[in-house]
């Protein structure tokens, strides 16, 4: 160093030596910003305090369940400076929905602050059990819904329609449901795929901080927790169970949340970016990773052994906001469970004796678990759901209704079925006015539940009462059993174009079941009502 | 040194995260005796240093008042937020206040209080200077740089695309090393989305990774997003063989045809690139369409950290190439005058081939800027070897791309100029 950069030196040593001291001003006037949070950001209050210390600027928090507070800036009447929501997917899908020329706020700068995925949490029994069914033991959404579906699995989540973790798992399991590798589309949510994988919430609440309480308060009614990652490894740390829950990303991928940081009012500008800078500083991003176990976005932290396996896919997130108001209609209150029945009306003329029978019971049988497809997983009978069988012929020949609950009820069903006794006419038109006395009947003694009808022949009609005849009774039926759909099974020599127009009158959907096994066809149809 | 000198003679105080050390200008609110203390003390030491600073005959630096330009940019923030950027705007007297946002979102919003926008590419800007004709302004636009749309991805899904055909190493690798750039046969990786493939099908798993989604290219939203909409034409110019529209009704065929190509990737989010560099990138978005220089950026800070580059990250560049050029639109004297001096400053011009730009190259016609090469051997990185053969992929006319991008992206229309769209 030269003699002229002596003082120089001196300077910067002064400086460094008084840097330190007020360190706290961090090069801005004190001030107060207002924030909407996300409920799951209450955890981040011991930070709020370093925060205020180093920047001057408090962060004035409300708390609120992520969609909650979405619905809250939506309507653009709040005095909110900030928001910071773990995610903003919901916020930007309703916002597509605000009418042409006025553009709600959604934040004119946003940052995201740290990630989390919504992940499955197992006891370690029940976590054996479905490893021990599934070889090489990467378990997906598909084996969670399927072992749902049995009574295996019950679990708890958040309430998909006020928090964000709910929302991100119902988005995961509903596309991995879909199958289709890209984000869900309208058709992909026409049928209601989580059936079997709903029957088996046992708990919920409107945040997942409440979930997480709830489950720690009751343990053993409830053995899987579906919530952010982050979450299930502070209750895993936190001693509050007897046995840390093991965490499980599941294999069909996963929705992840980012925790934005949003600036609402434009003003504010200063202030928001020196808590951005703070917040995704390392050695800040270090402390919330370590605080909250939540993914920083700082690529200099070196990440807690815990949150240092890669993960796999992340799945892509539906950008219509139809697509979510259908997912949410369908997955309804949690709380409240109706049970759905299927009502199937299945021809039983002699041209079914042998393979078609066969097939028919193969289909049941991989509608009762026999089938380890993905697609069969998810759309399984489930406990709890009601099956009514109708064999028919020139008349109905036989009926048969079940509620699921162990294994042998289904294959008492899978034997009636397949129960010989074959007539040598076929009463489409019959049938099909039988089966809507039976929807009548069930709704009767419990209104406001699902019920459809699936039609299965494999010959034309030749017996019974006409089409027009069916049509005019079915128009007379009550509202809400006009509402029950049929879903006709195109199969044999059955006339296409009759069933058809089945479909189109009750405002169900015909399915082919000629270029496609009768297993698939049932899958096809299977949620819809 | 010169970092000392940045932050005394600040008069706004932008709040970035590296300016630690007192600003003098605002001094907090009383707290304690010994709080209200310290930083009078920082202030008079600051100004003492800036004294001694300046009086050690830093002959280029005039005593002169340094002024905040305030600037609304998307990606090129990664040029202005470099802090030897920073300091060699400052020796200049400026100081850039930045504000992030899409490209194609600075065209739809107000500018003022702005003195410089400076949307990604020609597209957004073009929609900015017509608006700002027709409102009766002037806008001087300048170009001083230049960066290729290209795909970032992994190493495992870069040879996965090579096990199918789709992807190629390009030449020049030295030997017993792993390609760090690949050609991207846009017409097969295009066909293998409209095909709905998936990861898992094309083989992944060989190179150990699961993925059950469809093979696609992420972008950002493309409403917001000029790298975005790019990429949008260059698809569209691949998948209508080689072609542009050249009428409004050609232009909804076009886009109906690549609907699907985008539209599976549903909602789409921000930043792609600092996803990319991030450690859930590779699930998050495995092919992310981002700039050249966002990612030769990313590796020449690796290999100064590491001392080797990230060979996990690897790039591709599509076989139909755009170029894209970020405009400096100057809507006050300031605003000119910062434009003008990245446009000239050879030391400005320096460091954005040393953040990954390309820079116009007088000597050398042609896409590959020979100090870009230059600077990547010197750092001991792998330049890309891009024959000059490549297909060059042409935009649609500026009405006619914005026409597409409303259509794919269902996004607000941004007034236009009636000069252009119909006119050939």
């Amino acid at each position: 160093m030269t003699a002229r950069g002596l003082p120089l030196a001196l300077c910067l040593v002064l400086l460094a030596a008084l840097g330190g001291l007020v360190s706290c001003s961090g090069g801005g006037p004190d001030t107060t910003l207002r924030v909407l949070a996300s409920d799951e950001l209450s955890d981040m209050k011991p930070l709020l305090d370093q925060l205020r210390q180093d920047t001057g600027v408090r962060l004035d928090m409300d708390y609120e369940p992520t969609n909650e507070a979405s619905d809250t800036l939506l309507t653009g009447r709040h005095s909110y400076d900030l928001a910071w929501l773990s995610s903003d997917r919901y916020l930007r899908l309703k916002a597509k929905r605000a009418p042409a020329g006025r553009t709600p706020a959604t934040g004119v700068q946003s940052t995201s602050i740290m990630r989390s995925p919504v992940v499955v949490g197992l006891t370690a029994q029940v976590a054996r059990k479905l490893r021990g069914k599934s070889p090489g033991g990467r378990l997906s959404w598909a084996d969670i819904a399927d072992a749902a579906a049995t009574g295996t699995v019950r679990f708890g989540m958040a309430d998909p329609r006020h928090s964000n973790s709910g929302l991100a798992a119902l988005v995961g399991v509903a596309t991995a449901a879909a199958g289709t590798g890209g984000a869900l589309r309208p058709t992909d949510v026409s049928c209601d795929r989580l059936r079997g994988f709903r029957s088996g919430q046992t708990l919920t609440a409107d945040t997942s901080h409440a979930l997480l309480d709830a489950f720690a308060a009751r343990p053993g009614r409830t053995n899987a927790l579906i919530t952010y990652e982050s979450e299930l490894l502070t209750l895993n740390a936190s001693g509050r169970l007897k046995q840390p829950l093991q965490i499980v990303h599941p294999a069909d991928g996963m929705v992840l949340s980012d925790y934005p940081l949003l600036l609402l009012d434009p003003a504010q500008r200063a202030a928001y970016d020196r808590v951005v800078a703070w917040l995704t500083g390392t050695g800040h991003q270090r402390d919330i990773m370590r605080r909250t176990l939540r993914r920083p976005v700082s690529t200099a932290v070196t990440r807690d052994p815990r949150l240092a396996a890669p993960l796999d896919n992340a799945l892509y997130f539906p950008d219509d906001p139809a697509v979510l108001d259908r997912l949410l209609a369908d997955y309804g209150d949690p709380r409240r469970r109706t049970a759905d029945q299927v009502i199937f009306l299945l021809d039983s003329s002699t041209s079914m004796r042998g393979a078609r029978t066969t097939a028919l019971r193969a289909a049941f049988a991989s509608l009762s678990g026999a089938d380890s497809s993905a697609t069969a997983e998810f759309v399984r009978f489930y406990q709890g759901e009601k099956l009514t069988v109708v064999r028919f012929g020139g008349r109905p020949l036989a009926e048969r209704t079940v509620t699921v609950r162990r294994p042998a009820d289904l294959t008492a069903l899978e034997d009636f079925v397949a129960d010989g006794g074959y007539d040598g006419a076929t009463a489409v038109w019959s049938a099909l006015d039988h089966g809507y006395g039976t929807a009548e009947q069930a709704l009767r003694a419990d209104p406001g539940h699902a019920v459809s009808l699936v039609l299965m022949t494999d010959g034309e009609n030749n017996a019974g009462i006409d089409r027009a005849s069916f049509v005019s009774r079915y128009r007379a039926r009550r509202a809400d059993v006009r509402a029950v759909h049929t879903y006709p099974l195109h199969f044999g020599d059955s006339d296409a174009a009759e069933l058809r127009q089945v479909a189109s009158v009750t405002g169900g959907r015909m399915v082919d079941a000629r270029a496609q096994s009768l297993s698939t066809a049932f899958k096809e149809i299977r949620g819809c009502s | 040194m010169t970092a000392f000198r940045a932050e005394t003679d600040s008069p706004r105080h932008s709040g970035e995260p590296r300016l630690k050390v007192g600003a003098p200008a605002v001094v907090p609110p009383p707290r304690s005796r010994a709080r209200r203390l310290v930083p009078r003390l920082v202030a008079a030491a600051t100004a003492l240093c800036a004294i001694v600073v300046l009086a050690q005959g830093h002959a280029g630096l005039p005593f002169r008042r340094i002024v905040t330009v305030e600037a609304k940019m998307a990606s090129k923030a990664d040029y202005f937020e470099d802090p030897q950027v920073q300091r060699l705007l400052i020796r200049n007297g400026l100081r850039v206040h930045i504000t992030r946002m899409g490209s194609r979102g600075i065209a739809t919003q107000s500018y003022d209080g702005y003195d410089v926008v400076i949307p990604s590419g020609q597209p957004a800007a073009d929609l900015i200077t017509h608006k700002r004709t027709d409102e009766g302004h002037q806008a001087a636009e300048y170009a001083p740089f230049f960066s290729p749309i290209v795909l970032g991805t992994y190493r495992e899904y870069a040879e996965t695309l090579q096990d199918a055909g789709i992807a190629t190493p390009l030449p020049g690798t030295p030997a017993g090393q792993k390609p760090l750039y690949y050609s991207l046969n846009m017409k097969k990786f295009l066909r293998t989305t409209a095909d709905g493939v998936r990861w898992d099908r094309l083989g992944l798993a060989r190179h150990g990774l699961h993925n059950g989604n469809q093979v696609l290219a992420q972008t950002s939203g493309i409403c917001d997003s000029n790298s975005a909409g790019t990429y949008m034409g260059l698809v569209s110019y691949v998948w209508n063989h080689d072609s542009i529209p050249q009428n409004p009704t050609e232009a909804t065929r076009f886009a109906d045809r690549i609907r699907l190509l985008f539209n599976d990737q549903g909602l789409s989010s921000a930043g792609k690139s600092r996803t990319y560099a991030s450690d859930e990138g590779k699930s998050e978005a495995p092919i992310a369409v981002i700039y050249e220089h966002q990612f030769l950026a990313y590796q020449i800070r690796a290999q100064a950290r590491t001392g080797h580059v990230d060979g996990e990250r690897v790039l591709l560049y599509p076989s139909a190439q755009i170029d894209t050029e970020p405009q400096l639109i100057a809507l006050t004297p300031d605003g000119d005058r910062l434009s003008r001096l990245v446009n000239d400053d050879p030391a400005l011009q320096k460091r954005a081939v040393e953040l990954g730009f390309r820079v116009k190259d007088a000597q050398v016609p042609g896409a590959t800027s020979s100090a870009q090469t230059r600077f990547l051997r010197e750092r001991h990185i792998p330049a890309p070897g891009l024959s000059g053969d490549d297909t060059k992929a042409v935009l649609p006319r500026l009405g006619l791309l914005e026409r597409m991008i409303e259509d794919i992206g269902a996004c607000a229309s941004v007034p236009q100029g009636a000069a252009d769209g119909e006119a050939p």
